[in-house]
This record gives structure tokens, sequence and C-alpha cells, in this order.
């Protein structure tokens, strides 16, 4: 979990697809602060955390990724083919501008099928498990009405 | 067998902005004391803040750990329970 965020949050990116050259595939998602929310103009959004919690879930998160994508299409009884190599998941904490990145998840692969599916049930685990929370403000009303938003009502 | 009967509450979120704490050491009334019975004593020390809503929406987590069924838990003095609100990241 990141308070600063690097200036390229692409930097999570490059640091899974590169030097391993069992990868074949690199997906990724960056999540960024939208301008608009039911027609409302957002400013910013505020994100806290329970660290020490989030850290584990996205770990158990993580863990789970690699097992449930680790039968692959490419795996013969010669060969085991293990499908994901690398994960990664950056979450920015504290105020994260309209436009900027809040969340960052790269995968890397040998093929890319178990990379698209992995990076995108990492990001729907993160989403409904990590005891994270955001709160939404919008133009033209008191900071003090901002509700903290949640993912399943 | 520790005498210190005082658990640590972590506020985030919701109930961060309606309590006006990150944190605040209870007493427990009975140690051990059901967790399911937590909520009442907070309540208490925050009448009129709308803390029923919020944490009759909420789930817990002892010594972060989350709680899949308060009613089979027994909090001890020292531990650390977070009020966890329903989660918005991503």
């Amino acid at each position: 979990m990141d308070t600063a965020w690097p200036p390229a949050s692409v930097e999570a990116i490059e640091e899974i697809s590169e030097g391993d050259d069992r990868a074949g595939a690199t997906a990724a998602f960056i999540g960024t602060t939208r301008n608009s929310f039911k027609g409302k103009i957002v400013t910013r959004l505020d994100y806290q955390a329970y660290s020490k919690l989030a850290i584990k879930t996205m770990s158990g998160i993580i863990r789970s990724a690699h097992e449930k994508y680790s039968d692959s299409a490419h795996k013969t009884a010669e060969s085991p083919v293990m499908s994901i190599i690398h994960c990664a998941v950056h979450h920015r904490l504290g105020t994260v501008p309209v436009g900027e990145p809040s969340i960052v998840i790269a995968v890397s692969s040998p093929h890319r099928k178990e990379a698209f599916h992995a990076c995108e049930y990492i990001l729907e685990e993160v989403k409904l498990k990590a005891q994270i929370w955001k709160r939404e403000f919008y133009e033209g009303e008191r900071e003090e009405d901002a509700e903290w938003k949640a993912n399943v009502s | 067998m520790s005498s210190e009967s005082n658990i640590t509450v972590l506020y985030f979120a919701a109930a961060s902005t309606a309590t006006g704490l990150t944190e605040q050491s209870i007493a427990l009334p009975q140690n051990p004391f059901p967790l399911s019975s937590l909520a009442s004593v907070i309540i208490s020390q925050h009448p009129n803040k709308g803390l029923e809503k919020i944490l009759g929406t909420s789930q817990w987590s002892v010594d972060a750990e989350m709680v899949d069924d308060p009613e089979k838990v027994l909090l001890k003095g020292g531990q650390e329970v977070a009020v966890i609100c329903p989660v918005s990241g991503g």
C-alpha cells in the first residue's frame, strides 16, 4: 500500500513484466478517479485503509489467483506449466485527485488467457474484500457531507 | 492471566467520521465479553451519532482477522477490534 505514489504508476507494471523470460504476457489494470458519479461532478476521492488487514487480505487474494489459474490449456503430462508468474497490486491511500490512479494491478503469465483472467479476478476480489474505503467529494457540496462509499450495499 | 480488561477499538470510514475518532480504548464490562454485545457499549459511549445504522451494516475484525460469526466470539482484554464498514477499495 502506498501513501506516497510513485510518479509513474506504470513502474509497477514494468517491475512485473521485465526480467522474467518465462512470461509471454503481462496483463494490467489501472483504476483512476473518474470526474463524475450519477451526474454529479467529482472533485476528488479520499482513500483510507486498515493497512495491516488490507495487506493480509490482498496477499490472500493473490495466493487464490495463483491457485485458481494454475491450470493451463498448455499444460502437458510431461511439463507442468505454472500459469501465473508474478502478481503485483498497488493501492494508493489519501487524496487521489480526478484523473489520477488509485489502484494498479499487474499479472504476468506464459500465456495471455490466464494473465487477463487473473487480473480481473484480483480486481473484483479486492473491490469485494480489501479493508479499504473511499470517500467521494462533489462540486458544490459541503465536505462534511461527503459520503463513504460501499462497493456492495 | 492478564489483568488488563481494555480493548482497542479502531474506527474507519463512516464509523470514524461519526465518532470523530480513529481509535478508542474501551473497558470490557466483563472479561471475557461477547463481541455481539460490543455495539451497544460503543453506542452508549457515542449517543446520537448515527452509530446504530453504521454498526448494523458493519462487520468486525479481532486482532486483524475478520469475524464470520460474532455470536461465537468472546473478547478478552488486550485485543484490537475494528469496525469494518462495507468496503470500497479499488
